[in-house]
């Protein structure tokens, strides 16, 4: 059974977490992500969950990430500025694989930039923000619904691989209004428990392609937790060949399963002559271009990146053999479109459509790239 | 002791008194050992004499940030003791939270080392990792004084321990547990700084006092399943309406949101079509230019902003001289003289803010109306009905039946100038 309801962006995704299990959320308001800190407020003490305005975005993620060693699944929501603040610690969740998501709803940098403003500006920021080699996820919703669906994707995605994940929203997203259907029950699934018993228990183990279910942290399970790199049992260690095991599992947790992980639409590809390769707001400018091509005449097909981080790099490579031709629309002046180019190496023309002046891409703008011009 | 205290290092006397409060609350029937936080690695292999690390549960946060972080695990955990092991970083770049946490009252028991570095004090007495301001900076600064700062904050317990003394700092370091709220001991290698409690503040602690309200606030299980703006099942689309373009522009204060919203959710809610609503309010929610996007049809909605609008709504002159070049040939321009000086050229003429004041007395009801001429000019994808139950649901009981008849008026108006046009 469904619902229908109306909700913007932000809510969707405030709901999203909700439904999905999310008990407890820590941040610091920021426009334009606002309203899910104001949701979560009032939605988190109803379900028997806890909301803590903290006093800045640092504090907020390192709150985030002691609630979820503590067991519950657990939610953060920022912009830009607050992003940036946010890296210090989030590198230690990812160090650490305690799961969490954050949300980022983004607007105009570099710094204050325009606050209530659309933009797309801090994909290369999520891929690479905090600093070090690392594995990450990050999901980008293009309407209302897919705010909802990917919040709930996103925890989901967080707890089976132990990681933070990284819901991109843009302004543009959070603040449209649409028509949604929901489940009428919660979509939740437990967080898995492990199965051995305390003292077999190896909180990091290194498994390839796997992870060990994180026991609640000061419960019947004793271990240590550090982001200083560390062995199976979490105490900190300079050996290498640990340290290699330890990359291995990092790396191979999250690219053992792109599958599961990777998730994207496309449409009218199949006769194209041009892809129109988009994501958040702009998929939305992508798929009416492609519209306006189509009543024109122009074989044109549109590929919307649900999934950014991993990248899709198989099937962008695949596109690029196919079509002669990628336009890459991004409300920033070219971070993905620059991934698009290292993948077509060559064998595709790709063709950037970019602003970053707080405005939409516009239908016109990704017409006049499908036609040439 | 297996050991000469006399010359163990710090770390091992720390961990000794807090291995003896763990055997303490233990024996006082506690539910799980603490758990230690600390940016400091060396706790847990300070075991002279023993092999491999002390048995603790411990979290080795990044430095400063360790009190933010046992935070989220008291709410995660509200029964199981938490110990902070914390140097100069808690006072440093970890400050914010450190006040914070005092001031909120939050359960934990913070150890400081080195909490009453003097003017006198040479850096590094305290331990062999010797950090600490460098001496010069020493002499020029005056000192953090954290101990005091909690005292002030109105911490639960604030108390100080010397760590040559182990004994009394594990018997502060459990009665400090077993107070609820935050707890600051500071520790010192000085023997002439008073020791023991130095202030007690009697304040529920944060979360238990967050639980207690937040209590009555539970939902039941089955309200809890669903959604915050839960509405009715919505009609299949059972008729093919284009996408239609809707703009409305104005001031800040006029309720060009609240039209946006009605019109949106009488498309979507209640005639079964897509739609979709997306405003540009500016920074100032009253004076500053206002408009709203609504796209609808029976087509899931691609695109959201109606940069050229089948149907345009003009509040203001500033409106019409920003918007009216965008409307799509053909499209209906719906303009209040009373606003707009020069008319764009073939728009309808509808006294908006005259209709809104006659009918609520009320500026704000201006898009109320607005929303009724935008509908009239849908050609029935928006109706009447519909865009009433919108109304009906949105505003508070009392506003229901003026803005009703504002919104009724707007759209007769504008239906009525449609028509003659055509005749």
């Amino acid at each position: 059974m469904t619902r229908t309801c109306f909700l913007h962006g932000n809510e969707a995704a405030a709901e999203g977490a909700l439904a999905a299990g999310c008990r407890f959320y820590a941040g610091y308001p920021i426009t334009p992500s606002t309203e899910i800190a104001e949701i979560l407020s009032t939605r988190l003490p109803e379900l028997g969950g806890t909301f803590i305005q903290m006093e800045d975005e640092i504090a907020s993620m390192a709150a985030v990430i002691g609630a979820s060693l503590g067991g519950l699944k657990s939610a953060t929501a920022t912009s830009g500025p607050g992003f940036s603040l946010m890296q210090e610690n989030l590198g230690f969740a990812v160090a650490s694989e305690i799961p969490c998501v954050i949300i980022n709803v983004q607007r105009v940098g570099p710094s204050t930039g325009l606050p209530t403003k659309a933009a797309q500006g801090d994909m290369m920021q999520a891929r690479w923000g905090t600093h070090g080699d690392h594995p990450i996820i990050a999901l980008t919703p293009s309407s209302v619904q897919e705010a909802w669906r990917l919040a709930v994707r996103a925890f989901e995605l967080s707890e089976t691989y132990r990681t933070p994940v990284l819901l991109m929203i843009d302004a543009i997203v959070a603040q449209l209004k649409e028509k949604v259907e929901l489940p009428d029950a919660p979509v939740a699934v437990p967080r898995p428990l492990p199965t051995e018993p305390p003292d077999q228990y190896k909180p990091f183990a290194f498994l390839e392609g796997a992870v060990q279910p994180l026991a609640p942290f000061g419960g019947d399970y004793r271990y240590h937790v550090t982001g200083l790199l560390h062995d199976e049992h979490g105490f900190p260690t300079e050996n290498p060949e640990l340290v290699a095991r330890w990359w291995t599992h990092m790396t191979s947790k999250i690219d053992a399963h792109l599958d599961d992980i990777l998730e994207w639409e496309e449409h009218g590809l199949e006769d194209a002559d041009v892809a129109v390769l988009s994501y958040g707001a702009s998929a939305r400018a992508a798929a009416r271009a492609v519209e306006l091509a189509r009543e024109r005449g122009l074989r044109a097909g549109w590929l919307k990146l649900l999934t950014v981080w991993p990248f899709p790099e198989a099937r962008i490579r695949a596109l690029a053999e196919r079509v002669p031709r990628i336009v890459v629309p991004e409300m920033n002046l070219g971070q993905i479109r620059r991934e698009v180019e290292r993948l077509a190496a060559g064998r595709a023309q790709v063709q950037g459509v970019h602003r970053a002046d707080g405005l939409a891409i516009t239908p016109e703008q990704v017409l006049a790239a499908i036609a040439g011009s | 002791m297996a050991y000469d205290r006399r010359l163990a290092s710090t770390w091992q006397l720390l961990l000794d008194s807090i291995c003896t409060t763990m055997g303490a609350l233990g024996t006082a029937g506690g539910s799980h050992p603490p758990i230690v936080l600390s940016s400091l690695p060396d706790l847990p292999y300070a075991r002279d004499g023993r092999d491999g690390p002390a048995p603790l549960t411990f979290i080795q946060s990044p430095p400063g940030r360790t009190i933010a972080m046992a935070i989220g695990l008291r709410a995660a955990r509200p029964h199981t003791p938490l110990v902070l092991v914390m140097n100069a970083d808690s006072v440093t770049l970890g400050t914010n939270h450190l006040i914070h946490a005092a001031r909120r009252n939050v359960g934990m028991t913070v150890l400081l080392l080195r909490s009453d570095l003097t003017q006198h004090e040479a850096p590094g007495t305290m331990d062999r990792a010797a950090w600490g301001v460098p001496a010069r900076q020493q002499r020029a600064e005056s000192p953090t004084r954290p101990l005091e700062w909690a005292t002030a904050l109105e911490a639960a317990l604030v108390g100080r321990a010397d760590i040559q003394r182990p004994d009394e700092l594990a018997a502060l370091l459990t009665r400090a547990v077993q107070t609820p709220g935050f707890s600051l001991i500071g520790v010192t290698a000085d023997p002439s700084l008073p020791t023991g409690v130095l202030s007690r503040c009697e304040a529920p602690e944060y979360f238990a006092a967050y639980r207690t309200w937040a209590a009555p606030l539970r939902l039941a299980d089955d309200a809890a399943a669903g959604t915050s703006a839960a509405a009715p099942p919505a009609h299949q689309p059972t008729r093919a309406v284009p996408r239609l373009e809707l703009r409305i522009a104005g001031l800040g204060g006029q309720g060009v949101k609240l039209a946006g919203s009605v019109l949106s959710e009488a498309a979507g809610l209640h005639e079964g079509l897509w739609a979709t609503q997306r405003g540009d309010y500016g920074s100032a929610t009253r004076g500053g230019p206002s408009m709203v996007d609504v796209v609808i049809g029976s087509d899931p909605i691609t695109y959201p902003n109606a940069d050229h609008p089948d149907v345009l709504v003009l509040l203001t002159q500033a409106a019409a001289v920003r918007h009216a070049a965008g409307a799509r040939s053909g499209a209906v321009v719906i303009a209040d003289p009373g606003e707009v000086g020069t008319l764009p050229e073939g728009a309808v003429a509808v006294p908006i803010a005259v209709l809104a004041r006659t009918h609520t007395g009320k500026p704000l009801a201006a898009g109320i109306v607005a929303a009724g001429c935008a509908a009239a000019a849908t050609r029935g994808a928006i109706g009447l009905e519909a865009l009433e139950r919108g109304i009906a649901e949105q505003l508070p009981a009392a506003l229901v039946a003026a803005n009703v008849a504002a919104c009724r008026a707007g759209h007769a108006a504008t239906l009525e100038l449609l028509q003659e046009r055509v005749t």
